[in-house]
């Protein structure tokens, strides 16, 4: 059991959250183009560059206003410790989205096209918080279920599988 | 606590079918004895290793084999335990567990239409059953009556007395199909063991849309309730029990059953009636592992008909876009179906079938379609809520013909207590290939009915398996050409007997649990008739009904 301080906050998250040397960090990390398609990263605060980097790729990416902090910090490490590289590639991606600035709906061809060494991480990411699973093939590990974000962005309309709908015949209904 | 060495009647296998006939024996007093390979599973263990499984898609992740009873597995990789000898695949999938294939399964519990059982005479094709379905519809409605199966009148197959229960509440997404498909096609409720209100101390759905790979509710039948109720009427069940040899005596009849523990130490039981019900691919491979000096090509095997006549039943599909929001994926799996194309005259020419509308959530492939075309950003969650809200898929349903050279055999490959492996030999033939592709104008027709835009067919040549383990030890009158008769007696081993979807001689087009329950259920009466017929069974429902 992670230990609590004495307001209640765990270790792991200490920090003072309205610190505004970690607020400013993400904002560094993001030219004017990046910084246009997740306004809200200005607000979003992140331990260290590498956490900062993945922050910026996956608002991105998934194209959500915004991104529950300790499903980040669970997905990163679990990114992390599938490919021990990965903290510097996602560097590397968002560099190269914030210097050419590739549309996130051509990034994957461009990659593609060019051989890119990154090409595989926009999928690793986006597999990780959509479908909340990290990895492939017998290393392949869940890391979200209910909370994974394609749950999530269909959330008012169906249940993940295994969760009841509703009483019996509630599903007769219009949907929305 | 040791297990039993003897009973009146030993039982392989503690799926659904054999520990239904199980409970009929026990229920008449019989010492029952039932053999499991698989260890026990749990409910909630089996809903927690789905949610915690990274492969969502594979139903069969919750199922991991133990090592000393292996069954297939063929995601993230083939392990190699069914073994193909081609020429085309056949991947089935099936559990080896207390509970058995039915942990996972649609639940869809049809009757076959009474053509189906006839189709040599009216056809000229495939074989006769030994039986009609006038014979079988007492047993139908046993079957049903246990099981709680819901089903709506409009199926094509008759029936003398009701439903236990009214048909589950249709979801939106097949009333849309339903009303826009009419009058061109009759889209029917399917008749499933799902309860639409409470049902022998089980509850109604509450739609969790995981019948597979497993109900969390207990509101679908499953074999694991088959065995409870086995083991309340007195039956005993040894899980763990890799039965590996069956012994004969000197006049034939089986004397006893041998099988491993995990740690492969050896155990003998006797037993005075022998009931094999290990599935359409373990029973086989039990009978040929059992060659003596007597019997060289397997037991109930004279006719060299043990294994073949492997029967399935493949799919084509059709998957598209319809012009309207639907959102599969609210209430149970497999709500509706398509009858009317399951008999014919037709049938001389090619296979007939059942078209199928999946209600499974299409959330986790339309997620995987776009991650695969590398969709972005805000585009992602906007395409994934419109082509999860529109896209639908059917499929047909199509009768496979007995051919001998579709068949399980031993393969030289051992499984780690040294049994030999299944090897199965399998081909779609041209029949069933024709029906196949009548049946692209239906899909062709729906999908225009439906205003359906990015029509994606299945791969030309390309069949999905349904898991509905055919023929291999099928029935019939004459010795020479079937391995069980019409009561699923072995033809040599007059104290053998044989219950499951393996006896059934031709596939028809429906799943073939139901049909293997009843016929089950007939064996158990064969054996040992019921003091008062019925009386347990239709008890249940009444019971139901007061509740």
């Amino acid at each position: 059991m992670m230990a609590l301080d004495e307001s209640g906050r765990t270790a792991a998250n200490h920090a003072d959250p309205a610190d505004p040397s970690r607020r400013r960090l993400l904002v560094g990390l993001l030219t004017a183009y990046t910084a246009s398609l997740i306004p809200w990263a200005l607000a979003q605060e992140v331990p260290d560059e590498q956490r900062g980097a993945f922050m910026a790729l996956s608002a991105i990416l998934v194209g959500r206003p915004s991104l529950d902090a300790t499903q980040a910090t669970r997905t990163y490490d679990a990114l992390v410790a599938n490919d021990a590289r990965f903290p510097a590639d996602a560097q590397a991606l968002l560099a190269l989205i914030n210097e050419r600035h590739i549309d996130p709906l051509q990034l994957q061809a461009t990659l593609d096209n060019e051989h890119s060494p990154l090409a595989p991480l926009p999928r690793q990411i986006m597999r990780a918080w959509v479908l909340g699973v990290v990895g492939s093939g017998d290393s392949a590990r869940c890391i979200a279920y209910e909370s994974a974000l394609n749950a999530v962005m269909v959330a008012d309309v169906l249940k993940p599988p295994t969760y009841a709908y509703g009483s019996y015949g509630s599903w007769s209904g219009k949907p929305v | 606590m040791a297990a039993p060495a003897s009973a009146d009647i030993v039982v392989i296998g503690a799926g659904i079918v054999g520990a239904l006939a199980a409970r009929r024996l026990a229920q008449q007093g019989a010492s029952v004895l039932i053999l499991e390979a698989g260890p026990r599973l749990e409910r909630a263990r089996i809903v927690a290793a789905f949610r915690n499984s990274p492969l969502k898609g594979n139903w069969m992740a919750p199922y991991p084999p133990s090592p000393w009873a292996p069954h297939p597995i063929y995601v993230p990789k083939d392990n190699g335990y069914l073994v193909q000898a081609g020429p085309y695949p056949y991947p089935a999938e099936y559990i080896r567990a207390v509970g058995g294939t039915t942990w996972h399964w649609a639940a869809q519990a049809w009757r076959l239409v009474p053509n189906d059982v006839r189709i040599r005479s009216l056809y000229g094709v495939g074989v006769d059953w030994p039986l009609s379905y006038e014979e079988l519809d007492p047993w139908y409605q046993e079957a049903e009556e246990i099981l709680g199966v819901a089903g709506a009148d409009n199926t094509g197959s008759p029936r003398q007395h009701p439903f236990p229960m009214a048909p589950v509440a249709e979801p939106w997404s097949m009333r849309r199909v339903r009303e826009r498909l009419a009058p061109t096609y009759a889209v029917v409720a399917n008749t499933v063991a799902r309860n639409s209100r409470g049902y022998d101390g089980r509850p109604a759905c509450v739609g969790n849309n995981s019948c597979q790979p497993i109900c969390p509710v207990n509101a679908q039948y499953l074999g694991i309730n088959a065995v409870e109720s086995a083991e309340a009427a007195g039956a005993k069940v040894v899980p763990n029990a890799v039965v590996y040899r069956i012994e004969h005596d000197a006049k034939g009849r089986i004397a006893a059953v041998h099988y491993y523990a995990p740690d492969k130490s050896e155990h003998r039981v006797t037993g005075k009636t022998f009931i094999l019900a290990a599935n359409g691919i373990e029973s086989p491979k039990l009978l040929l592992l059992s060659a003596s000096s007597t019997y060289p090509n397997g037991l109930a095997n004279r006719s060299g008909m043990v294994g073949r006549h492997l029967m399935d039943h493949p799919s084509t599909s059709l998957t598209f876009y319809a012009d309207e929001e639907l959102w599969l994926g609210r209430g149970p799996q497999s709500p509706s179906s398509i009858n009317t194309l399951r008999d014919g005259a037709f049938r001389s020419r090619h296979a007939p079938y059942r078209l199928d509308f999946t209600n499974i959530s299409q959330v986790l492939n339309v997620t995987n379609d776009l991650i695969r075309e590398g969709v972005y950003g805000a585009e992602f969650e906007k395409q994934l809520r419109w082509r999860a809200a529109r896209q639908i898929n059917v499929k047909n349903v199509l009768e496979v013909l007995p051919n001998p050279d579709n068949r399980i055999a031993l393969s030289s490959e051992k499984d780690a207590m040294g049994i030999p492996k299944p090897e199965a030999h399998y081909a779609i033939d041209d029949y069933t290939r024709r029906g196949a592709e009548v049946s692209k104008a239906d899909f062709a027709k729906i999908a225009e009915l439906m205003g359906g835009t990015g029509l994606r067919y299945s791969a030309e040549g390309h069949f999905a398996n349904n898991q509905h383990i055919t023929g291999t030890l099928s029935m019939g009158n004459d010795p020479a050409s079937s391995v069980v008769d019409g009561f699923g007696r072995t033809h040599d081993h007059e104290n053998l007997f044989v219950c499951g979807t393996g006896v059934m001689p031709t596939a028809a087009t429906m799943n073939s649990t139901l049909t293997a329950v009843a016929l089950a259920l007939r064996t158990a009466e064969h054996i040992l008739p019921a003091k008062q017929a019925h009386a347990a069974t239709t008890h249940a429902g009444h019971e139901a009904d007061r509740a």
